[in-house]
């Protein structure tokens, strides 16, 4: 079997790259002109293995006709992860649309679909309910940040195409993704704020999962059988805390000055927020809304028991386990 | 149309759309009525994010079904003309984002092309209307600083933001095929800073552009000067000196100032008043009742919700609005916008001038070599969707500039 996979450079990419070739699979990765290509040369070196490397622009119908043609199965991985809204916009979701609609008119069998967790809308959720797949999107993702309304939309646009072209999608929902180049630390702990980090509640599980795991339940998605038009999260099992994993960090013999934001308080942070950005105009923005506020903050929890049930995915490398090798990894 | 609001459109959703939406929506008696993109899904993120009730991909059907009275163009430079003239002729005024056109040929034809419609142009020069250079322009109108010799302007690029990173990313990008390159989509501003002060039509210029990293094959710095018959003013574009500037400094014959449009500071530069040691502690103190006062004007303006990064632009738009309501009953050649047409054209002008002498003095850099075929490519039918074909590239969908 021969499959395409999108952003192998990248953070989760090139650990999917692996994954495949480890199981035997032949793999094109479409690349941008100006993708570093090291570590795709390090993976062949290592392994052995022969890896096909297409450059190509995915926003062109010829460069989806040449990445697609002869695969069974894409993986499409490749997203921006920063910049404006519109930016985001023109590297993630544009190329998804024209990718999936190639995909359909060239017999790909499945296509994979890397979004986000982010893309729930836990708003009217009561506190502690559990987050699977049958939670609602969010039904206004443009008051989220620019990434997670780029990963909304981009999630949108692939269904909305799949349906029209009669292809079979499959999306996956990783929640944050850590690992080696990118520490325990995420927005979903606190915000940075003048060399400190503001501590957004504290006790709520943060739905991590290790780039190894994340990276199995990719290459799965794309394996098992009978799950067509399927969603599935990607979390890690004994999600820790924020307050527990800034003690890891510390402890790890880094320093972090924190401020702590009680979860009590994250609500009145944000009204005033709301209210003071409306008042002045957006001479502040509005970073703390309550939509934000809710989705990200809210005490919630995740649920992984689709992907272990219908893809036969076990998170291999427990999450202690993990956020020791990233701590010892990362300088 | 000077009783209601006026309708604003926009073409081009793209990094800048943001904060022309933002600074619509903040303006008085205006109100955005749609956005336009060739990508769909710009427009509709355009659209969902400002709140702008209708959204196009097609510039004709905008025209047609939302009637605006100003459409801003906020699409890549090489579009701003085709497009502009494409708007004036059907009878809209255009606010453009600067740069204005690739060239003073096209900033001409768009000039005469509003003139014989009997409309207006405004080019995006927004930090005329800075509340502090706003305040300076009074500093200097008020005589303090005596007659102005000199000026010197600064600013500074963030070649490693996102945009500047995907420029360098980019071997086709469009700003790469301008004639003055990444430089020509920014140095409006530090240039405009100058010529408000310096007003001969064509002063002596010595420039050169040169790149500082090696991983960037194009010119990333420039340095030039320009000779007026009264008023000489140097410019420095730079993109690897840290904090990214906006600094402008005025000679004065009587005095000299500094202002920060940053960080929305003024810094006075006068001669001492007390001799020898003395001037040595009079300078500190002078220095610190002038930081007591900035700190306090700051304090003031954020209390009030007076410190935004955009205001100047906001306030352009309103003058050029008012401007739009003036020409809506009085002769148009009469109404004067808050940029004037002939200023649009003189500094393109003195562009074109910087682009081509630092173009004939380094060979190594091969900009504009690309412009005609990009021309030919990017015809205002494909930038509006009209004539929309799935080999469109992304670069023109309106990918904005800072």
């Amino acid at each position: 079997m021969k499959v395409l996979l999108t952003g192998a450079t990248g953070f989760l990419g090139k650990r999917v790259l692996r994954e495949l070739l480890s199981r035997d699979i032949e793999v094109r990765c479409a690349v941008r002109e100006s993708s570093r290509l090291d570590c795709i040369d390090d993976i062949r070196t290592e392994l052995g293995c022969q890896i096909e490397v297409v450059s190509v622009d995915l926003a062109t119908e010829d460069g989806c006709h040449e990445a697609v043609s002869g695969c069974e199965v894409v993986y499409h991985l490749a997203a921006s992860l920063d910049g404006c809204t519109s930016s985001l916009f023109q590297n993630s979701v544009v190329p998804t649309r024209e990718l999936v609609r190639v995909a359909s008119e060239s017999g790909v069998r499945r296509f994979i679909l890397v979004s986000s967790l982010g893309v729930y809308g836990p708003q009217k959720l009561p506190r502690n309910a559990i987050v699977d797949e049958s939670c609602p999107v969010d039904e206004a993702p443009h008051l989220r940040d620019a990434y997670t309304y780029s990963k909304a939309v981009q999630e949108d646009v692939a269904w909305q195409t799949a349906r029209e072209n009669d292809l079979s999608l499959v999306v996956v929902r990783p929640g944050v993704i850590f690992g080696d180049e990118r520490g325990i630390l995420s927005h979903r702990v606190g915000l940075p704020f003048g060399g400190r980090m503001l501590r957004m509640g504290g006790r709520q599980r943060i739905p991590l999962t290790y780039v190894e795991n994340c990276a199995s339940g990719v290459v799965l998605a794309g394996l098992a059988a009978g799950v067509d038009g399927q969603v599935f999260n990607l979390i890690d099992d004994a999600l820790p805390n924020g307050r527990e994993m800034i003690r890891r960090y510390r402890r790890s013999g880094r320093q972090l000055r924190v401020i702590g934001i009680p979860q009590f308080a994250i609500p009145l942070l944000s009204w005033l927020n709301e209210k003071y950005s409306d008042w002045t105009e957006g001479q502040i923005p509005k970073v703390l809304s309550r939509h934000r506020t809710d989705a990200m903050w809210k005490p919630l929890r995740y649920s992984n028991e689709k992907a272990k049930r219908l893809l036969g995915w076990q998170p291999s490398i427990d999450i202690d386990t993990a956020i020791t090798r990233t701590l010892s990894f990362s300088g | 149309m000077s009783e209601r609001s006026l309708r604003i459109g926009l073409v081009g959703c793209g990094q800048i759309a943001d904060a022309h939406l933002q600074q619509i929506r903040r303006a008085v008696g205006a109100d955005a009525v749609a956005v336009c993109d060739s990508e769909p899904l710009l427009a509709r993120q355009a659209a969902e994010r400002f709140d702008v009730p209708m959204q196009f991909s097609s510039l004709n059907a905008m025209l047609r079904e939302a009637r605006p009275d100003v459409v801003h163009v906020t699409t890549p430079v090489h579009t701003h003309a085709p497009l502009s003239i494409k708007l004036l002729n059907a009878g809209v005024h255009v606010y453009v984002e600067k740069p204005f056109t690739v060239d003073a040929d096209e900033a001409r034809q768009v000039i005469d092309v509003a003139e014989q419609n009997g409309r207006l142009v405004c080019i995006g020069h927004d930090q005329l209307l800075d509340p502090e250079w706003v305040r300076v322009c009074e500093i200097v109108a008020s005589g303090m600083l005596g007659e102005i010799h000199h000026v010197d302007s600064v600013l500074g690029y963030p070649i490693n933001g996102p945009f500047g990173r995907h420029v360098v990313a980019s071997p086709n990008h469009w700003v790469r095929k301008l004639p003055g390159g990444l430089i020509q989509n920014t140095v409006s501003h530090p240039l405009y800073r100058i010529t408000e002060f310096l007003d001969d039509a064509e002063p002596s210029i010595q420039a050169r552009w040169f790149s500082r990293l090696p991983e960037v094959p194009f010119p990333t710095e420039l340095r030039a000067n320009l000779q007026g018959e009264k008023v000489s003013g140097s410019l420095l574009f730079t993109s690897t000196t840290k904090p990214y500037q906006r600094v402008t400094r005025l000679y004065g014959t009587e005095a000299g100032l500094e202002v920060d449009l940053n960080t929305q500071v003024i810094r006075f530069h006068q001669s001492g008043r007390y001799p020898g040691a003395f001037a040595k502690l009079e300078a500190p103190y002078r220095q610190l009742r002038e930081s007591c006062g900035n700190l306090k004007r700051s304090v003031g303006r954020f209390v009030r919700g007076e410190l935004h990064y955009f205001e100047g632009m906001k306030r352009l738009f309103e003058s050029f609005y008012e401007s739009v309501r003036e020409a809506s009953f009085r002769e148009v050649s009469s109404v004067r916008p808050p940029v004037t047409h002939q200023e649009a054209v003189r500094v393109t002008s003195i562009m074109d001038r910087i682009f081509k002498q630092c173009r004939d003095e380094s060979g190594d850099f091969a900009f504009g070599a690309g412009q005609k075929a990009a021309e030919e490519k990017f015809s205002p039918a494909r930038i509006t969707g009209e004539d929309r074909s799935r080999e469109t590239p992304a670069e023109l969908v309106g990918q904005g500039h800072l």
